[in-house]
Protein backbone atom coordinates (compact mmCIF):
# COMPACT_ATOMS: atom_id res chain seq x y z
CA UNK A 1 0.00 0.00 0.00
CA UNK A 2 1.33 3.52 -1.01
CA UNK A 3 1.67 5.86 1.95
CA UNK A 4 -0.18 8.68 0.32
CA UNK A 5 -0.31 10.55 3.49
CA UNK A 6 3.60 11.27 4.18
CA UNK A 7 3.73 12.24 0.40
CA UNK A 8 1.69 15.13 1.02
CA UNK A 9 4.38 16.68 3.60
CA UNK A 10 7.08 16.00 0.47
CA UNK A 11 8.24 18.99 -0.75
CA UNK A 12 7.00 20.34 -3.93
CA UNK A 13 9.13 20.38 -7.50
CA UNK A 14 7.81 22.92 -10.12
CA UNK A 15 9.20 21.49 -13.63
CA UNK A 16 11.71 23.43 -14.40
CA UNK A 17 13.32 23.99 -17.74
CA UNK A 18 17.26 23.94 -16.98
CA UNK A 19 18.73 26.77 -19.09
CA UNK A 20 22.70 26.56 -19.17
CA UNK A 21 24.02 30.22 -19.20
CA UNK A 22 27.43 30.14 -20.22
CA UNK A 23 27.67 26.51 -20.09
CA UNK A 24 30.31 24.59 -22.27
CA UNK A 25 28.96 23.18 -25.34
CA UNK A 26 31.44 22.18 -27.66
CA UNK A 27 29.83 20.87 -30.16
CA UNK A 28 27.26 21.65 -32.78
CA UNK A 29 24.98 19.44 -35.86
CA UNK A 30 25.33 21.78 -38.35
CA UNK A 31 23.53 18.90 -40.49
CA UNK A 32 24.30 18.14 -44.13
CA UNK A 33 23.99 14.77 -45.88
CA UNK A 34 27.05 13.10 -47.94
CA UNK A 35 26.91 10.13 -49.85
CA UNK A 36 29.49 7.64 -52.06
CA UNK A 37 29.25 5.16 -54.44
CA UNK A 38 32.03 3.11 -55.50
CA UNK A 39 31.89 1.12 -59.18
CA UNK A 40 34.40 -0.82 -60.33
CA UNK A 41 37.20 1.16 -61.54
CA UNK A 42 35.77 4.59 -60.34
CA UNK A 43 33.96 6.04 -57.10
CA UNK A 44 31.05 8.77 -56.67
CA UNK A 45 30.71 11.30 -53.92
CA UNK A 46 28.56 13.96 -53.26
CA UNK A 47 27.72 16.31 -50.41
CA UNK A 48 25.44 19.14 -50.39
CA UNK A 49 26.68 22.42 -49.19
CA UNK A 50 24.31 23.98 -46.91
CA UNK A 51 25.59 24.63 -43.37
CA UNK A 52 22.49 25.06 -40.95
CA UNK A 53 21.97 25.74 -36.83
CA UNK A 54 18.54 24.18 -36.19
CA UNK A 55 16.13 26.14 -37.93
CA UNK A 56 18.75 28.83 -39.14
CA UNK A 57 20.80 28.44 -42.48
CA UNK A 58 24.22 29.89 -41.42
CA UNK A 59 25.54 29.42 -45.15
CA UNK A 60 24.16 27.96 -48.37
CA UNK A 61 27.35 27.53 -49.78
CA UNK A 62 30.08 25.93 -46.94
CA UNK A 63 31.41 22.94 -48.90
CA UNK A 64 32.02 19.49 -46.36
CA UNK A 65 33.73 17.95 -49.45
CA UNK A 66 37.29 18.45 -50.10
CA UNK A 67 40.44 16.64 -51.97
CA UNK A 68 42.96 15.12 -50.50
CA UNK A 69 44.62 13.97 -53.73
CA UNK A 70 44.44 13.53 -56.96
CA UNK A 71 42.68 10.28 -56.49
CA UNK A 72 41.22 10.56 -52.94
CA UNK A 73 38.03 12.67 -51.36
CA UNK A 74 36.62 13.23 -48.01
CA UNK A 75 33.09 14.09 -47.54
CA UNK A 76 32.06 15.42 -43.69
CA UNK A 77 28.84 15.97 -41.58
CA UNK A 78 28.37 16.52 -38.10
CA UNK A 79 29.67 19.87 -36.63
CA UNK A 80 31.33 21.79 -39.30
CA UNK A 81 34.20 23.42 -37.40
CA UNK A 82 35.74 20.18 -36.30
CA UNK A 83 34.71 19.18 -40.23
CA UNK A 84 36.98 21.29 -40.78
CA UNK A 85 39.96 20.84 -38.55
CA UNK A 86 39.95 17.18 -39.63
CA UNK A 87 40.28 17.96 -43.12
CA UNK A 88 43.05 20.15 -42.35
CA UNK A 89 44.94 17.50 -40.58
CA UNK A 90 44.58 14.87 -43.24
CA UNK A 91 45.81 17.72 -45.82
CA UNK A 92 48.82 18.43 -43.19
CA UNK A 93 49.76 14.54 -43.27
CA UNK A 94 49.08 14.25 -46.96
CA UNK A 95 51.51 16.50 -47.81
CA UNK A 96 54.25 15.40 -44.70
CA UNK A 97 53.99 11.91 -46.44
CA UNK A 98 54.69 13.18 -49.66
CA UNK A 99 57.66 15.08 -48.84
CA UNK A 100 58.88 12.23 -46.71
CA UNK A 101 58.09 9.38 -49.43
CA UNK A 102 58.34 11.35 -52.30
CA UNK A 103 54.84 9.71 -53.25
CA UNK A 104 51.55 10.43 -53.05
CA UNK A 105 49.55 8.49 -50.34
CA UNK A 106 47.52 6.12 -51.16
CA UNK A 107 43.77 5.65 -50.20
CA UNK A 108 43.89 2.67 -48.09
CA UNK A 109 46.60 4.55 -46.37
CA UNK A 110 44.88 7.66 -45.74
CA UNK A 111 41.40 5.16 -44.74
CA UNK A 112 43.95 3.94 -41.86
CA UNK A 113 45.98 7.28 -40.97
CA UNK A 114 42.14 8.51 -40.66
CA UNK A 115 40.71 6.00 -38.08
CA UNK A 116 44.31 6.79 -36.35
CA UNK A 117 43.11 10.96 -36.74
CA UNK A 118 40.00 9.66 -35.21
CA UNK A 119 41.06 7.20 -32.57
CA UNK A 120 43.80 10.00 -30.91
CA UNK A 121 40.85 12.07 -30.01
CA UNK A 122 39.01 8.94 -28.48
CA UNK A 123 38.05 11.21 -25.30
CA UNK A 124 37.32 14.18 -27.27
CA UNK A 125 36.29 13.10 -30.71
CA UNK A 126 35.87 15.55 -33.63
CA UNK A 127 32.01 15.30 -33.74
CA UNK A 128 32.14 14.22 -37.63
CA UNK A 129 30.89 11.37 -39.54
CA UNK A 130 33.60 11.32 -42.31
CA UNK A 131 33.37 9.30 -45.53
CA UNK A 132 36.60 8.92 -47.28
CA UNK A 133 36.36 7.22 -50.79
CA UNK A 134 39.12 6.88 -53.52
CA UNK A 135 40.89 4.48 -55.87
CA UNK A 136 42.46 1.38 -54.17
CA UNK A 137 46.36 0.24 -55.09
CA UNK A 138 44.73 -2.07 -58.19
CA UNK A 139 42.45 0.95 -59.45
CA UNK A 140 38.97 -0.30 -57.96
CA UNK A 141 36.49 2.31 -56.03
CA UNK A 142 36.64 1.84 -52.49
CA UNK A 143 34.83 3.73 -49.94
CA UNK A 144 35.37 3.73 -45.92
CA UNK A 145 32.79 4.54 -43.47
CA UNK A 146 33.61 6.07 -40.30
CA UNK A 147 31.98 6.82 -36.82
CA UNK A 148 33.69 9.41 -34.65
CA UNK A 149 36.40 7.98 -33.26
CA UNK A 150 37.57 5.78 -35.92
CA UNK A 151 35.68 3.04 -36.45
CA UNK A 152 36.37 1.92 -39.53
CA UNK A 153 34.78 0.23 -42.66
CA UNK A 154 35.19 -0.81 -46.32
CA UNK A 155 31.67 -0.54 -48.26
CA UNK A 156 30.87 -0.50 -51.63
CA UNK A 157 28.23 2.51 -50.84
CA UNK A 158 27.36 4.46 -47.94
CA UNK A 159 25.07 7.92 -46.68
CA UNK A 160 25.84 10.33 -43.61
CA UNK A 161 24.38 12.83 -41.99
CA UNK A 162 20.75 14.68 -41.40
CA UNK A 163 18.93 12.69 -43.89
CA UNK A 164 21.15 9.69 -44.26
CA UNK A 165 18.05 8.21 -42.73
CA UNK A 166 16.02 8.71 -45.72
CA UNK A 167 19.21 7.94 -48.41
CA UNK A 168 21.00 5.07 -46.66
CA UNK A 169 17.46 3.00 -47.35
CA UNK A 170 17.44 4.07 -50.66
CA UNK A 171 20.57 3.43 -52.06
CA UNK A 172 20.19 -0.19 -50.21
CA UNK A 173 17.51 -0.72 -52.80
CA UNK A 174 19.15 1.03 -55.93
CA UNK A 175 22.49 0.24 -55.13
CA UNK A 176 22.68 -2.87 -53.40
CA UNK A 177 19.55 -4.26 -54.76
CA UNK A 178 17.82 -5.02 -51.72
CA UNK A 179 14.49 -6.04 -51.83
CA UNK A 180 14.24 -6.34 -55.38
CA UNK A 181 13.82 -9.92 -56.97
CA UNK A 182 16.22 -10.63 -59.36
CA UNK A 183 18.82 -8.31 -58.87
CA UNK A 184 22.01 -9.02 -60.51
CA UNK A 185 24.78 -7.86 -58.20
CA UNK A 186 28.15 -6.18 -58.97
CA UNK A 187 29.17 -2.74 -59.89
CA UNK A 188 27.02 0.02 -61.28
CA UNK A 189 28.13 1.76 -64.03
CA UNK A 190 29.23 5.08 -63.55
CA UNK A 191 26.02 7.02 -65.41
CA UNK A 192 23.78 5.26 -63.34
CA UNK A 193 25.42 5.50 -59.89
CA UNK A 194 25.98 9.41 -60.76
CA UNK A 195 21.89 9.35 -61.57
CA UNK A 196 21.18 7.16 -58.45
CA UNK A 197 23.15 10.18 -56.18
CA UNK A 198 21.88 13.03 -57.66
CA UNK A 199 18.22 11.65 -57.29
CA UNK A 200 19.23 11.06 -53.97
CA UNK A 201 20.14 14.78 -53.24
CA UNK A 202 17.06 15.70 -54.86
CA UNK A 203 14.92 13.47 -52.63
CA UNK A 204 16.33 14.49 -49.82
CA UNK A 205 16.37 18.16 -50.00
CA UNK A 206 12.45 17.64 -50.28
CA UNK A 207 12.11 15.69 -46.86
CA UNK A 208 15.50 17.52 -45.27
CA UNK A 209 15.50 20.94 -44.10
CA UNK A 210 19.24 20.82 -43.13
CA UNK A 211 19.67 18.91 -46.68
CA UNK A 212 20.01 21.33 -49.76
CA UNK A 213 21.17 24.70 -51.88
CA UNK A 214 24.09 22.96 -53.92
CA UNK A 215 25.60 19.75 -54.45
CA UNK A 216 29.18 19.03 -54.42
CA UNK A 217 29.30 15.96 -57.05
CA UNK A 218 33.07 14.06 -57.38
CA UNK A 219 33.98 11.69 -59.73
CA UNK A 220 37.31 9.85 -59.08
CA UNK A 221 38.87 7.77 -61.96
CA UNK A 222 41.89 6.67 -63.39
CA UNK A 223 42.36 10.09 -65.32
CA UNK A 224 41.42 12.26 -61.75
CA UNK A 225 39.18 14.07 -59.87
CA UNK A 226 36.38 15.34 -62.20
CA UNK A 227 34.28 18.13 -60.21
CA UNK A 228 30.64 19.25 -60.45
CA UNK A 229 28.52 22.02 -58.67
CA UNK A 230 25.28 21.36 -58.95
CA UNK A 231 22.10 23.69 -58.01
CA UNK A 232 19.49 21.83 -55.03
CA UNK A 233 16.33 23.51 -54.04
CA UNK A 234 16.49 26.46 -52.01
CA UNK A 235 13.80 26.30 -49.53
CA UNK B 1 99.66 13.22 -38.76
CA UNK B 2 97.28 12.11 -35.44
CA UNK B 3 99.36 15.32 -33.83
CA UNK B 4 98.33 17.95 -35.93
CA UNK B 5 94.73 16.30 -35.88
CA UNK B 6 94.47 16.12 -32.18
CA UNK B 7 92.70 19.83 -31.49
CA UNK B 8 89.92 18.99 -33.42
CA UNK B 9 89.36 15.31 -32.10
CA UNK B 10 88.00 16.68 -29.36
CA UNK B 11 84.36 17.64 -29.93
CA UNK B 12 82.78 15.09 -32.08
CA UNK B 13 80.75 17.76 -33.74
CA UNK B 14 83.61 20.26 -34.22
CA UNK B 15 85.31 21.26 -38.15
CA UNK B 16 88.92 21.24 -38.47
CA UNK B 17 89.98 24.24 -40.48
CA UNK B 18 89.82 21.86 -43.69
CA UNK B 19 85.92 21.67 -43.07
CA UNK B 20 86.02 18.12 -41.77
CA UNK B 21 84.76 15.86 -39.11
CA UNK B 22 87.29 13.91 -37.63
CA UNK B 23 85.09 11.73 -35.51
CA UNK B 24 82.79 11.05 -38.48
CA UNK B 25 85.75 10.21 -40.64
CA UNK B 26 87.45 7.63 -37.98
CA UNK B 27 84.38 5.86 -37.74
CA UNK B 28 83.97 5.25 -41.44
CA UNK B 29 87.50 4.06 -41.00
CA UNK B 30 86.45 1.84 -38.18
CA UNK B 31 84.17 0.08 -40.80
CA UNK B 32 86.93 -1.07 -43.00
CA UNK B 33 87.98 -3.54 -40.11
CA UNK B 34 84.46 -5.02 -39.93
CA UNK B 35 84.46 -8.58 -41.84
CA UNK B 36 83.21 -8.51 -45.24
CA UNK B 37 79.56 -8.22 -46.21
CA UNK B 38 78.13 -8.04 -49.90
CA UNK B 39 74.72 -7.17 -51.30
CA UNK B 40 74.27 -8.10 -54.87
CA UNK B 41 70.24 -6.54 -56.21
CA UNK B 42 68.46 -8.60 -59.11
CA UNK B 43 65.50 -8.08 -60.88
CA UNK B 44 63.61 -10.52 -58.73
CA UNK B 45 65.24 -9.64 -55.50
CA UNK B 46 68.15 -9.10 -53.82
CA UNK B 47 70.96 -10.91 -52.11
CA UNK B 48 72.55 -10.34 -48.99
CA UNK B 49 75.82 -12.35 -47.66
CA UNK B 50 78.15 -11.89 -44.43
CA UNK B 51 81.22 -13.43 -43.42
CA UNK B 52 81.33 -14.03 -40.08
CA UNK B 53 84.53 -14.61 -38.30
CA UNK B 54 85.12 -17.72 -36.37
CA UNK B 55 88.00 -16.76 -34.12
CA UNK B 56 87.86 -19.81 -31.78
CA UNK B 57 87.02 -23.60 -32.63
CA UNK B 58 85.19 -23.24 -29.45
CA UNK B 59 82.88 -20.42 -30.58
CA UNK B 60 79.68 -21.12 -31.20
CA UNK B 61 79.28 -19.71 -34.89
CA UNK B 62 75.27 -19.35 -34.83
CA UNK B 63 75.59 -16.73 -32.24
CA UNK B 64 77.16 -14.68 -34.52
CA UNK B 65 73.87 -12.93 -36.27
CA UNK B 66 75.10 -10.29 -39.00
CA UNK B 67 71.58 -10.44 -41.32
CA UNK B 68 69.17 -9.28 -39.88
CA UNK B 69 65.32 -9.02 -40.61
CA UNK B 70 63.52 -5.29 -40.42
CA UNK B 71 60.31 -5.93 -41.42
CA UNK B 72 58.86 -8.80 -43.35
CA UNK B 73 59.96 -7.02 -46.84
CA UNK B 74 63.18 -5.36 -45.53
CA UNK B 75 66.36 -6.84 -44.38
CA UNK B 76 70.03 -5.72 -43.89
CA UNK B 77 73.58 -6.69 -43.57
CA UNK B 78 75.92 -4.91 -41.03
CA UNK B 79 79.94 -4.54 -40.87
CA UNK B 80 81.60 -2.58 -38.11
CA UNK B 81 80.61 -2.34 -34.55
CA UNK B 82 77.97 -5.25 -34.22
CA UNK B 83 76.40 -3.21 -30.59
CA UNK B 84 76.14 -0.33 -32.38
CA UNK B 85 74.13 -1.75 -35.19
CA UNK B 86 71.52 -3.28 -32.43
CA UNK B 87 70.83 0.05 -31.75
CA UNK B 88 70.27 1.11 -35.53
CA UNK B 89 67.90 -1.88 -36.10
CA UNK B 90 65.99 -1.62 -33.76
CA UNK B 91 65.38 2.37 -34.85
CA UNK B 92 64.62 1.04 -38.34
CA UNK B 93 62.51 -1.66 -36.98
CA UNK B 94 60.34 0.41 -34.62
CA UNK B 95 59.82 2.86 -37.70
CA UNK B 96 59.11 0.19 -40.16
CA UNK B 97 56.34 -0.87 -37.58
CA UNK B 98 54.91 2.65 -37.52
CA UNK B 99 54.69 3.25 -40.94
CA UNK B 100 52.28 -0.27 -41.06
CA UNK B 101 50.44 0.75 -38.20
CA UNK B 102 49.59 4.66 -38.96
CA UNK B 103 49.17 3.53 -42.72
CA UNK B 104 48.36 -0.11 -42.97
CA UNK B 105 51.03 -0.32 -45.49
CA UNK B 106 54.73 -1.57 -45.96
CA UNK B 107 57.25 1.18 -45.05
CA UNK B 108 59.40 2.25 -48.43
CA UNK B 109 62.92 0.90 -48.35
CA UNK B 110 64.31 4.29 -49.58
CA UNK B 111 62.01 5.65 -46.18
CA UNK B 112 63.96 3.41 -43.61
CA UNK B 113 67.12 3.82 -45.60
CA UNK B 114 66.38 7.91 -44.74
CA UNK B 115 65.07 6.89 -41.09
CA UNK B 116 68.35 5.05 -40.72
CA UNK B 117 70.34 7.89 -41.49
CA UNK B 118 68.73 10.12 -39.36
CA UNK B 119 69.53 8.55 -36.70
CA UNK B 120 73.59 8.32 -37.59
CA UNK B 121 74.05 12.04 -37.02
CA UNK B 122 72.28 12.17 -33.19
CA UNK B 123 75.31 12.24 -31.63
CA UNK B 124 77.16 14.35 -29.25
CA UNK B 125 75.47 17.48 -27.91
CA UNK B 126 72.35 17.16 -29.16
CA UNK B 127 70.33 20.67 -30.41
CA UNK B 128 68.34 23.46 -28.45
CA UNK B 129 68.98 20.97 -25.37
CA UNK B 130 67.84 18.04 -26.38
CA UNK B 131 69.51 15.36 -24.75
CA UNK B 132 71.07 12.88 -27.54
CA UNK B 133 71.62 8.55 -26.26
CA UNK B 134 74.85 8.70 -28.56
CA UNK B 135 78.00 10.12 -27.37
CA UNK B 136 80.13 9.57 -30.55
CA UNK B 137 79.45 8.22 -34.35
CA UNK B 138 77.66 4.80 -34.97
CA UNK B 139 80.61 2.57 -36.27
CA UNK B 140 78.47 0.80 -38.46
CA UNK B 141 77.66 0.35 -42.34
CA UNK B 142 74.13 -1.43 -43.20
CA UNK B 143 74.03 -3.02 -46.73
CA UNK B 144 69.69 -2.46 -46.94
CA UNK B 145 67.85 -4.85 -49.08
CA UNK B 146 64.03 -4.73 -49.61
CA UNK B 147 61.55 -4.60 -51.93
CA UNK B 148 58.23 -2.29 -52.63
CA UNK B 149 56.33 -0.93 -55.27
CA UNK B 150 59.65 0.50 -56.73
CA UNK B 151 61.28 -3.31 -56.96
CA UNK B 152 64.13 -4.67 -55.87
CA UNK B 153 66.55 -2.00 -53.65
CA UNK B 154 69.72 -2.07 -51.91
CA UNK B 155 71.06 0.46 -50.41
CA UNK B 156 74.45 1.44 -48.38
CA UNK B 157 74.68 3.39 -45.37
CA UNK B 158 77.76 4.75 -43.36
CA UNK B 159 78.04 6.94 -40.07
CA UNK B 160 78.01 10.01 -41.74
CA UNK B 161 74.59 9.18 -42.25
CA UNK B 162 74.26 9.42 -46.31
CA UNK B 163 73.19 6.77 -48.04
CA UNK B 164 73.66 5.59 -51.56
CA UNK B 165 71.59 3.01 -53.67
CA UNK B 166 73.58 0.10 -55.75
CA UNK B 167 72.85 -2.34 -57.55
CA UNK B 168 76.05 -4.43 -56.19
CA UNK B 169 77.89 -3.16 -52.86
CA UNK B 170 80.64 -4.54 -50.95
CA UNK B 171 81.36 -3.06 -46.77
CA UNK B 172 83.69 -4.19 -44.45
CA UNK B 173 87.40 -5.32 -44.28
CA UNK B 174 87.45 -7.03 -47.96
CA UNK B 175 85.15 -4.38 -49.52
CA UNK B 176 87.95 -2.85 -51.79
CA UNK B 177 88.86 -6.63 -53.62
CA UNK B 178 85.25 -7.70 -53.65
CA UNK B 179 84.09 -4.39 -54.97
CA UNK B 180 86.28 -4.63 -57.84
CA UNK B 181 85.32 -8.06 -58.02
CA UNK B 182 81.48 -7.41 -57.73
CA UNK B 183 81.92 -4.66 -60.96
CA UNK B 184 83.51 -6.93 -63.41
CA UNK B 185 80.91 -9.95 -62.74
CA UNK B 186 77.51 -7.93 -62.25
CA UNK B 187 75.27 -7.59 -65.03
CA UNK B 188 71.91 -6.06 -65.44
CA UNK B 189 69.95 -9.15 -66.14
CA UNK B 190 71.74 -11.27 -63.44
CA UNK B 191 69.36 -13.79 -61.57
CA UNK B 192 68.92 -14.70 -58.14
CA UNK B 193 70.56 -18.31 -58.94
CA UNK B 194 73.46 -16.42 -60.25
CA UNK B 195 73.76 -13.80 -57.91
CA UNK B 196 73.49 -16.24 -55.08
CA UNK B 197 76.79 -17.75 -56.13
CA UNK B 198 78.53 -14.72 -57.35
CA UNK B 199 78.31 -12.95 -53.52
CA UNK B 200 80.01 -16.78 -52.26
CA UNK B 201 82.06 -16.65 -54.64
CA UNK B 202 83.65 -12.83 -54.00
CA UNK B 203 83.07 -13.59 -50.25
CA UNK B 204 85.20 -16.58 -50.63
CA UNK B 205 88.28 -14.46 -52.21
CA UNK B 206 88.39 -11.80 -49.56
CA UNK B 207 87.63 -14.05 -46.59
CA UNK B 208 91.09 -15.66 -44.50
CA UNK B 209 89.31 -18.35 -43.42
CA UNK B 210 87.82 -21.13 -45.90
CA UNK B 211 84.06 -20.71 -46.56
CA UNK B 212 82.04 -23.18 -45.43
CA UNK B 213 78.20 -23.11 -44.44
CA UNK B 214 79.09 -22.47 -41.29
CA UNK B 215 81.20 -19.24 -41.42
CA UNK B 216 78.69 -17.01 -43.98
CA UNK B 217 75.48 -16.14 -44.07
CA UNK B 218 73.30 -15.59 -47.00
CA UNK B 219 69.96 -14.06 -47.26
CA UNK B 220 67.28 -13.44 -50.47
CA UNK B 221 64.64 -10.41 -49.73
CA UNK B 222 61.80 -10.87 -52.65
CA UNK B 223 58.62 -9.74 -53.91
CA UNK B 224 56.68 -13.31 -53.44
CA UNK B 225 58.75 -14.39 -50.05
CA UNK B 226 60.03 -11.62 -48.28
CA UNK B 227 63.09 -11.78 -46.26
CA UNK B 228 64.39 -15.26 -46.04
CA UNK B 229 67.42 -16.68 -44.15
CA UNK B 230 69.43 -19.73 -45.79
CA UNK B 231 69.27 -22.86 -43.74
CA UNK B 232 72.87 -24.50 -43.50
CA UNK B 233 71.68 -27.13 -46.15
CA UNK B 234 69.93 -24.48 -48.34
CA UNK B 235 73.71 -22.57 -47.76
CA UNK B 236 75.64 -26.01 -49.02
CA UNK B 237 73.28 -26.62 -52.10
CA UNK B 238 74.53 -23.12 -53.31
CA UNK B 239 78.62 -23.45 -51.66
CA UNK B 240 78.21 -26.58 -54.57
CA UNK B 241 76.85 -24.78 -57.64
CA UNK B 242 80.24 -22.74 -56.92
Amino acid sequence: MMDYASMQFAPTEVPVEHHSHGGWEPYVDNGGTSLAIAGKDFVIVAADARQSDGYSINSRYDPKAFVLSNQTVIATTGYAADAKRLVEVMEQNAQTYFHKHDRAMGTTAMAQLMSNTLYYKRFFPYYVFPILAGLDKEGNGAVFSYDPVGNMERVVYLACGSASALVQPFLDNQVGGANQRGHEGGFLDRATARKIAIDAFTSATERDIHTGDWLDLFTIDRTGIHREKRELKHD
Amino acid sequence: MFLTRSEYDRGVNTFSPEGRLFQVEYAIEAIKLGSTAIGIRTNEGVILAVEKRVTSPLLVADSIEKILEIDRHVACAMSGLTADSRTMIEHARVEAQNHTFAYEEPIPVESVTQAVCDLALRFGEGADGQESTMSRPFGVALLIAGVDERGPQLYNTDPSGTFWRYEAKAIGAGSEGAQTELQEQYHRDITMGEAEVLALKVLKQVMEEKLSNTNVQLARVTQETGYTIYTKDELQSVISRM
